[in-house]
């Protein structure tokens, strides 16, 4: 058996490739929920209303919902259902930093809520991405700059590290395949070197969420056990679907206040796997 | 070159901010707050010069919409075939609204008031498309 399926029964999941359903979320900048609905209803496209998310539809349509003219008006951002979480849980308001920002879904989705948006973007390749994104969604309270996580100064009440991750079996389905324990490891450092640099960076009265799309503890639960060990954070809890995080893996107990983080199983939530910390000083 | 194509459309100013080649619309806020670092873009793109010439972005002709009155609607078939790239007909023109003298840009209207971009009015009533948003779908596959 796959190592990675092995440790996710362990854990007392069985984790299964599934069909995500397709799920975007209204751009509030230009168009109500509820205008978008129709637009959409009339081109014959159905739309459901994501229950757990504030501005996410799932749809079905015999054709791709990027490339309807509602999409090129930039009216929504297609973009998986519980990615949509992260920005719900941070609830931006004034100057909120998104650090690894490309390309884009997260920032856009912040930028209908903060004042500005501080997005940066270490991949100079991705940002393209990212800049045609916030011009399509119109998004004008953005500033972007191309510049590492780890090396972000400042001081700054809200902040959102969507982390570099290894991803995950629901949205990949060579991942099995390709992933080994040694590149989550790899991944597991840098999301330390990214968290503890923008734990510097958090106001004393700032809060900042942490997630990535990996199942895997080393990213997850031990990236955020070893903050709690070295910073003076403590976690928050957060309201929304998912199991809490772990407390325990392979022998190695981790802060009990863990149970306050969400992980999403994808055999549970019907979404891809996830998980999301909350931090504050 | 910005202030030769918003006057194409309208009188009304556009406030903007230029850096370097590239054209802006940026906040008072966006201005108090800026790191020191260069950023690689701030508030709304509209634009950028290049090889004397000015390439408009998209938003910017969101913009000039609520003002000009240089527009051609199009009807629902014109719709479609003018972000796939096509150039217009007279079988997709509802109306055109401003001069209609061959040789003056349009901003392309549907019917529900969205700017679909822009093009040149040519012979018999006939609109070539300059940009459209379709680019934004081009721009993903390149």
């Amino acid at each position: 058996m796959n190592i990675f399926l092995k440790r996710y029964q362990e854990l007392g999941q069985e984790v299964k490739p599934i069909q995500l359903q397709t799920a975007i979320r209204t751009n509030l900048i230009k168009i109500s929920n509820n205008e978008l609905k129709s637009r959409l209803e009339e081109r014959g496209v159905k739309v459901k209303k994501i229950p757990f998310t504030k501005n996410g539809f799932y749809t079905k349509s015999r054709f791709s919902i990027g490339s309807t003219l509602e999409y090129l008006q930039g009216f929504y951002y297609i973009q998986e259902a519980a990615s949509q979480l992260p920005v719900e849980i941070l609830e931006p308001k004034g100057i909120t930093v998104d650090c690894c920002a490309a390309p884009g879904g997260k920032t856009t989705q912040l930028a209908m809520s903060s004042d500005v948006t501080l997005a940066f973007e270490s991949n100079f390749k991705r940002l393209q991405s990212l800049k045609n994104n916030l011009e399509r969604l119109g998004v004008s309270n953005t500033i972007v700059y191309n510049q590492d996580a780890r090396k972000i100064n400042g001081n700054f009440k809200k902040i959102l590290i969507d982390a570099p991750c290894s991803g995950n079996l629901i949205l990949d389905t060579e991942w099995l395949m390709k992933q080994t324990l040694i590149n989550v490891q790899q991944r597991s450092d840098l999301q330390k070197d990214i968290l503890g640099n923008m734990i510097n960076q958090l106001d004393d009265k700032g809060e900042l969420v942490y997630s990535t799309c990996s199942l895997e503890p080393e990213e997850n639960e031990m990236v955020i056990n070893w903050a709690l060990k070295i910073f003076k954070v403590k976690l928050m809890d957060i309201d929304c679907i998912g199991s809490p995080g772990l407390t325990n893996f392979q022998g190695k107990d981790f802060d009990k206040s863990m149970t306050k983080c969400r992980r999403l199983w994808p055999n549970r939530t019907n979404t891809q796997g996830f998980f999301i910390a909350k931090l504050k000083k | 070159m910005i202030e030769l194509f918003i006057s194409k459309f309208t009188d009304t100013k556009v406030d903007y901010t230029k850096i370097d080649n590239e054209y802006f619309v940026i906040s008072k806020r966006l201005n108090e707050i800026k790191q020191d670092l260069k950023p690689e873009l701030i508030g709304l793109f509209l634009g950028k010069d290049s090889k004397n010439k000015f390439y408009p972005a998209l938003p910017l002709l969101d913009i000039l919409a609520k003002t000009s009155k240089e527009k051609v609607i199009v009807k629902d078939i014109g719709e479609m075939d003018f972000i796939y790239g096509k150039n217009l007909r007279k079988r997709h023109i509802e109306k055109i609204e401003g001069e209609d003298k061959q040789g003056f840009f349009k901003l392309i209207m549907n019917k529900k008031g969205e700017c679909l971009g822009y093009g040149k009015l040519e012979k018999d009533n006939k609109v070539k498309n300059i940009l459209d948003k379709g680019d934004y779908l081009r721009r993903e596959k390149d």
